[in-house]
């Protein structure tokens, strides 16, 4: 086990990675009582193409999440969720286009319940009968999200955003695509992406390092790697598909979205400085406290906003979702304020303090600390240590002369209008 | 974990000292019985406080000023607890160990600055903040429908009365909103600093010998202590099940029951109760859980709440129009057999275990310590301890008696009428 300081948050995290390629980060806490345990792999909604030993598959979509439903089924009838409430501790799972993570949490049984989770993890049960069962929830899952107007804006910005990207697609799939999926479907997909040298483990909270490496290594320690398929990701062209559209909602305040597609192979960055430096921009233009946010405010343009940066291939990409009383005049001030940016040394070195702070205010909640590691793990493929001496390395030329080497142009814009009243 | 309790005259302050947290937290709580016509001008008010103060005078410059204090966060909100309204500030900060000396004091300066010394001349709030916070008023009343599941609890609370508080909707009223004006805000704000009750709570890794004299210093009531309503609502059971519905242009259909609970002991309320609702619908290992979802596909989502200060359990669900009535069948004979007693010590022990579990994980997380000792001030709730001992010796027959006194009074269903396209 390698230890792993990280610094100025008084705290040491482990790693290792096992013989057969899995990853283990482990986060111990000594004033805690509650764990969070993550069982993870970098399977997700985007890998539906892939070739194993020259043969080529395609699968529906939505298959990862089919796939993470149908895990909770166990050959021996007992039911995870069960199991884990036994002691008292909750589980779930998540898909997202680029994972799909299985999870317990409480404050006791620790050794059991991890034991449990890796065991249940690695063994699949898929029959007829139950594959044909799960539809019927995941439809009502799928329709219930389908209802959401911020959803369907947001399907609708990336269907225009992307031409063949999968994230286009929800990652659930729809129901047409999920009535096709067999147990034949699930078994390929679990035997070729559930490998170890795919998977993670991260653990955080109170528990003991020692015992639980140990455990790890009897459960999962002997299962052999494999290698992993040839995964085609359609590769995504630079242009947005469609730059402008309307869209109508079961709503009564209008919405807008905007999506911006970020080329960034000529941009010259490390990722991680990268995302810093996009993050930092985006909060200091849209963020709280920018002058964006005030004049929209007053002119009461925005009633809520939401922004977020996605990585797909080689490019970032930015959203904003608005509802807004003008959302003529809120794209317009949009515009403004990304046309000719300059970052401000003053907002720079605020945000810089803030976001210190922030990291070591993440430190005191588990919950917090799971996500910032797990966001680590899924972007970049390890744990950042040393996040606040990055952030105090930013510097204020840099952003700038990255704010006027991208285009922020590329843009797809969705307006979202009520339903006219029959 | 140490508490203190210090009556100072006009306020009650709570001094939870525990060195587990980097953060100190502090919630100031104004409470008064909640009167229908006052919810909407309550949520204004609340909204201006973070819009300017005297000497803030723009909402950037208060998001700006609570960047400089290391990412102190403040924020205001309103929720109903039985009979009463509760109007929370909530201030987050780390300890000065981990910024500067002084920052703790100058927090506590600010937010005193924001609740005694808002932005009014003249006896007026100032016009332009109002209009902007009316307009975004307007717009979350408008946009209730947009989520469905909250739309339904709302649509069900005012089937089954329409005078009780439970029926009373937190977003306010349009005609309402209408009626404030710069005037009759600040009168209102009056009221509230006075005739309110008032309890300051603050946990973290502080003294009684530093804590005492700030908030002393900072909060100054003229209110004046008398005698109290229950909180607790005495809800009414009908003669004859109500059922309602209403359409919505979405996918998914909303089930939302209401089911009173009649004459509860203390005891019942708190303890029997809670293992009731664990057992039958909140949880992913409850009856409804295996019954509903996972043995008939048929939803995604089932789970039931007991509103312990409102008598009331509610159970929801995410349905299929076509499958209304084998739910509401499935959901009725699943109380049934909690009548009849069908469910094992084993379901028992589980439920236990999980309740046990949630109260150590109360102690983990600062605002969840003071929802605890809020709830043992204004109700008399048993303490940690006495609450882990009691919940202990509860039995089958306890569960069984309470079981009986569950009664299902109205069904509400929000049916999804769109048409399906698969």
């Amino acid at each position: 086990m390698k230890e792993i300081k990280l610094k100025n948050l008084d705290v040491s995290c482990y790693e290792e990675d096992l013989d057969n390629g899995l990853k283990v980060v482990l986060l111990p806490f000594s004033n805690k009582k509650n764990y969070f345990i993550n069982y993870g792999t970098y399977f997700g909604a985007d890998i539906t193409n892939f070739t194993v030993n020259k043969k080529d598959y395609q699968v529906p979509n939505g298959i990862a999440h089919f796939l993470e439903h149908k895990m909770f089924e166990q050959a021996d009838g007992v039911d995870p969720f069960s199991y884990f409430a036994e002691s008292g501790t909750g589980s779930n799972a998540s898909t997202s286009y680029e994972y799909t993570n299985y999870i317990c949490y409480g404050n006791k049984e620790f050794s059991r319940n991890l034991r449990y989770l890796l065991k249940f993890v690695n063994e699949p049960y898929y029959t007829d009968k139950n594959v044909e069962k799960e539809k019927g929830i995941i439809a009502e899952e799928l329709k219930m999200y389908e209802d959401i107007p911020d959803f369907q804006l947001e399907m609708r910005l990336r269907e225009n955003i992307f031409h063949k990207s999968p994230r286009r697609i929800d990652i659930g799939g729809s129901i047409k695509d999920i009535k096709e999926i067999t147990k034949e479907d699930l078994y390929l997909c679990y035997d070729n992406f559930y490998t170890p040298s795919n998977m993670f483990i991260l653990i955080v909270g109170n528990f003991d390092v020692e015992e639980s490496i140990k455990i790890i290594k009897e459960e999962v320690g002997d299962i052999k790697d494999k290698k992993l398929p040839n995964i085609k990701l359609p590769k995504e062209e630079e242009t947005i598909r469609v730059k402008e559209d309307k869209i109508t909602g079961n709503i009564k305040v209008d919405k807008l979205g905007v999506g911006l597609k970020i080329d960034i192979s000529n941009l010259k960055m490390d990722d991680l400085t990268l995302d810093l430096y996009l993050n930092m921009i985006t909060t200091i233009i849209f963020g709280n406290s920018s002058e964006f946010r005030e004049r929209a405010h007053n002119e009461k343009l925005i009633n809520n906003f939401y922004m977020e940066w996605e990585t797909y291939d080689k490019y970032r990409i930015f959203y904003i979702m608005a509802s807004t009383n003008d959302k003529e005049k809120l794209l317009e001030e949009i515009k403004y304020e990304l046309n000719d940016l300059v970052i401000s040394e003053e907002a720079f070195n605020r945000l810089k303090k803030v976001w210190i702070a922030n990291e070591v205010k993440m430190i005191d909640n588990i919950d917090a600390t799971v996500g910032n590691l797990f966001d680590d793990l899924i972007k970049y493929r390890k744990v950042i240590p040393n996040k606040v001496e990055l952030i105090k390395k930013l510097s204020i030329t840099e952003i700038n002369k990255l704010v006027k080497k991208i285009d922020f142009s590329n843009m797809s814009v969705v307006y979202m209008e009520p339903v006219e009243e029959k | 974990m140490e508490y203190i309790k210090k009556d100072l005259a006009s306020y009650n302050l709570h001094i939870i000292k525990t060195d587990k947290f980097k953060t100190i937290n502090i919630r100031l709580v104004f409470h008064s019985p909640i009167i229908k016509e006052e919810i909407t001008i309550r949520n204004v008010l609340c909204d201006m406080f973070m819009q300017s103060s005297k000497n803030y005078d723009s909402k950037r410059k208060l998001t700006i000023k609570c960047q400089d204090l290391y990412a102190a966060t403040i924020e205001t909100t309103n929720n109903r607890l039985g009979n009463y309204i509760l109007t929370n500030f909530h201030l987050s900060l780390l300890n000065d160990k981990y910024t500067e000396e002084g920052n703790f004091e100058e927090s506590l300066k600010f937010l005193s600055d924001i609740i005694f010394n808002p932005d009014v001349s003249n006896n007026r709030f100032k016009k332009d903040k109002l209009d902007i916070v009316k307009i975004s008023a307007t717009n979350n009343i408008n946009s209730a429908k947009e989520d469905a599941s909250s739309y339904s609890l709302m649509r069900m609370a005012e089937a089954y009365s329409k005078t009780s508080p439970i029926s009373y909707r937190m977003l306010g009223y349009l005609e309402d909103l209408e009626k404030i004006t710069e005037e009759n805000l600040y009168k209102y704000y009056l009221k509230m600093l006075t005739k309110d009750f008032v309890d300051i709570f603050v946990v973290g890794d502080v003294t009684e010998e530093e804590i005492v004299p700030l908030i002393k210093k900072y909060f100054k009531f003229k209110t004046v202590k008398r005698k109290k309503v229950p909180y607790i609502i005495d809800s009414k059971l009908r003669k004859k099940r109500l059922f309602a519905k209403e359409s919505i242009d979405n996918s998914q259909s909303k089930l939302a029951i209401c089911n009173v609970t009649t004459s509860l002991s203390p005891y019942e309320r708190f303890y029997p109760l809670t293992l009731y609702n664990i057992i039958l619908g909140s949880g992913s290992d409850s009856k409804l859980f295996k019954n509903v979802r996972e043995e008939n596909s048929l939803c995604y989502t089932i789970n039931s709440v007991a509103n312990k200060l409102d008598n009331l359990l509610i159970i929801m669900a995410g349905i299929d129009k076509e499958s209304y009535k084998k739910c509401l069948d499935l959901i009725d004979s699943n109380m049934q057999d909690m009548k009849k007693g069908k469910f094992s010590e084993k379901d028992i022990k589980i439920a236990k275990e999980y309740y046990l579990t949630a109260l150590d994980e109360m102690l983990e997380n600062e605002s969840s310590i003071i929802d605890n000792y809020l709830m043992m001030e204004l109700l008399g709730t048993d303490d940690f301890e006495e609450k882990r001992k009691k919940m202990l010796t509860c039995t089958k027959r306890d569960i069984i008696k309470v079981a009986k006194k569950v009664k299902m009074d109205t069904v509400f269903c929000l049916e999804g009428v769109k048409n399906e396209r698969d």
